[in-house]
């Protein structure tokens, strides 16, 4: 393809492929300071037109690669670093087999793990971020990695993705780590942000798991924690796995290892401060 | 009435992990994971290669449990039916 | 396996010891649950959590292979000027609009609301290898 760009995110290495120059260079300015892969590539991402001329007319980015979905819709040009951006997740969602993949961002501190996880909307990925400015190491906010062998996390920092009301709260962070405004996507307003120098330095340190938070966000919700009970964590873990099944039994005992060996909570907030708060104190128990 | 022979898989067939009071257990020959509750992984292991009506199957389990239930039979087929459902015992 | 633990085995040592057992042994109760009881609950694979968020998918109603049907309100196909039934949906559903009328949210814009009903129903239905159940399935969210 015209335009290329690799890149080396912990365990995994990309090439991303594109008919037009604005994507790379939008990646490569968003990506400065990661490493380039050393070897050969695990997945490649290509971004193309969905038809021939649509490469300039009204040009429409086709997200395809080694993994792809049927019935995928074009993005439009203008959005196309977020089309590089799902395309890496889907390369991952459908292509990994080395770690089980949970859905869920991934903080470190004192050489141990914090798993929040949840649906879109959860605030995962925001409050992943915020412990990322706050003394946390930032270890991934798409998918944590978990290794089949020993069961610890292994670093995935991506840039993160903000969405719409999210945004405000990282207004203090150097403007360089942040990417353009993206408006009128399908999911809405998006802007990526490049975790901090150290996460990207440290990306290949893995932490063993310590603590499971199902988080949810709610304006009108009280702050509030509950423990989550063992077999119930289990299941809700398979629903956040895209490789569960297709691990087979590896999968099964990882899995089974990582619930019967960390306690986990499910916490509400209506606010960062509250959110914080909530995993600062399960944190220290 | 003892109604129709169940049989499960050799115990090698599964592999089960405790988890608080529940058990979550890999069905090697489906690849599929199922979560459990008391009585339904200890129904399991007394089907385990052996066949058995649901009558067999509470007297296998009096012998190293005390059956806590208002109509044993009843219950033990419902379980079984489940089981059934599940794939982890078929009729035998 | 074998949570419950079993009892007897502690008893039969403290035989082979040569001394009585100063305590009875007790044998744990194992309830057999209600007969409506649920105790087995099988895992079902998940495109969803993931997916939703990689994939800005579509679902045309009805597929490319049936163009021209019309949707009757229960979400089958059937032929063009079936009386109740509503025409082909004017554009493609997005994954987006699908997720908020599943979750019972209103009608896409530019889109009639019993038309937009007839069109849920007919996604409902959607089988794989049909245009559109990939983006279906991974709207399938579990809890």
């Amino acid at each position: 393809m015209r335009h290329r760009f690799e890149l080396q995110v912990g365990p995994v290495a990309f090439r991303v492929g594109s008919a037009w120059a604005g994507p790379v260079a939008a990646l490569r300015r968003l990506y400065a300071g990661y490493p380039a892969p050393a070897g050969a590539c695990d997945f490649t991402v290509r971004l193309e037109p969905e038809r021939p001329w649509r490469r300039w007319l009204r040009p429409s980015v086709a997200i395809r690669g080694d993994y792809m979905l049927p019935d995928a819709a074009p993005l439009a040009l203008a959005h196309g670093l977020l089309a590089a951006e799902m395309g890496m997740n889907l390369q991952m969602a459908l292509g990994q087999r080395r770690f089980l993949l949970l859905h869920g961002a991934t903080v470190e501190r004192g050489g141990r793990a914090l798993l929040l996880t949840g649906h879109s909307g959860s605030g995962k990925s925001t409050l992943a971020a915020l412990l990322g400015e706050r003394g946390w190491r930032l270890m991934g906010d798409e998918f944590a990695l978990v290794d089949l062998a020993d069961g610890c996390f292994h670093p995935f920092p991506r840039v993160v993705s903000l969405k719409n009301q999210a945004l405000a709260l990282f207004d203090d962070v150097a403007g360089e780590r942040l990417g353009p405004v993206l408006r009128g996507t399908p999911k809405g307003t998006i802007r990526h942000l490049r975790p901090r120098s150290e996460a990207i330095a440290r990306m290949d340190e893995p932490a063993a798991p310590r603590l499971i938070l199902f988080p949810r966000f709610g304006r009108d919700l009280a702050a509030e924690a509950r423990p989550v009970g063992a077999a119930e964590v289990f299941v809700r873990l398979t629903q956040a796995s895209t490789n569960y099944v297709t691990l087979g039994e590896v999968g099964f005992a990882a899995l089974a290892a990582l619930v019967a060996g960390t306690p986990a909570s499910a916490i509400d907030y209506a606010s960062t401060e509250e959110a914080v708060g909530l995993v600062e104190a399960l944190w220290a128990a | 009435m003892a109604g129709p022979l169940y049989i499960a898989d050799p115990a090698d067939c599964v592999r089960a992990v405790p988890l608080e009071g529940l058990t979550a257990l890999y069905h090697r020959p489906s690849g599929t994971t199922h979560i459990l509750a008391p009585p339904a992984p200890q129904i399991l292991e007394v089907l385990a290669g052996s066949p058995a009506d649901a009558d067999e199957v509470a007297e296998r389990l009096a012998r190293r449990f005390d059956l806590a239930s208002e109509d044993a039979g009843a219950a033990i087929a419902a379980r079984l039916s489940e089981l059934e459902a599940a794939g982890l015992v078929r009729r035998g | 396996m074998g949570i419950v633990r079993d009892e007897m085995d502690g008893s039969n040592e403290q035989r082979q010891g040569g001394e009585s057992p100063a305590v009875p042994t007790r044998r744990t109760v194992l309830a057999l649950g209600a007969v409506a009881a649920s105790t087995v609950v099988t895992v079902r694979p998940a495109l969803a959590q993931t997916a939703g968020s990689v994939l800005n998918c579509e679902i045309p109603v009805p597929g490319p292979d049936k163009v021209g049907n019309y949707i009757a309100a229960d979400g089958s196909l059937v032929a063009p000027g079936t009386p109740g039934a509503f025409p082909p949906a004017p554009r493609p559903l997005t994954g987006e609009e699908v997720k908020v009328m599943l979750n019972h949210g209103p009608a896409p814009r530019g889109i009639d609301a019993e038309a937009a009903q007839a069109y849920v129903n007919y996604i409902r239905r959607l089988q794989a290898g049909m245009s559109g159940f990939t983006c279906f399935a991974s709207l399938q969210m579990p809890r």
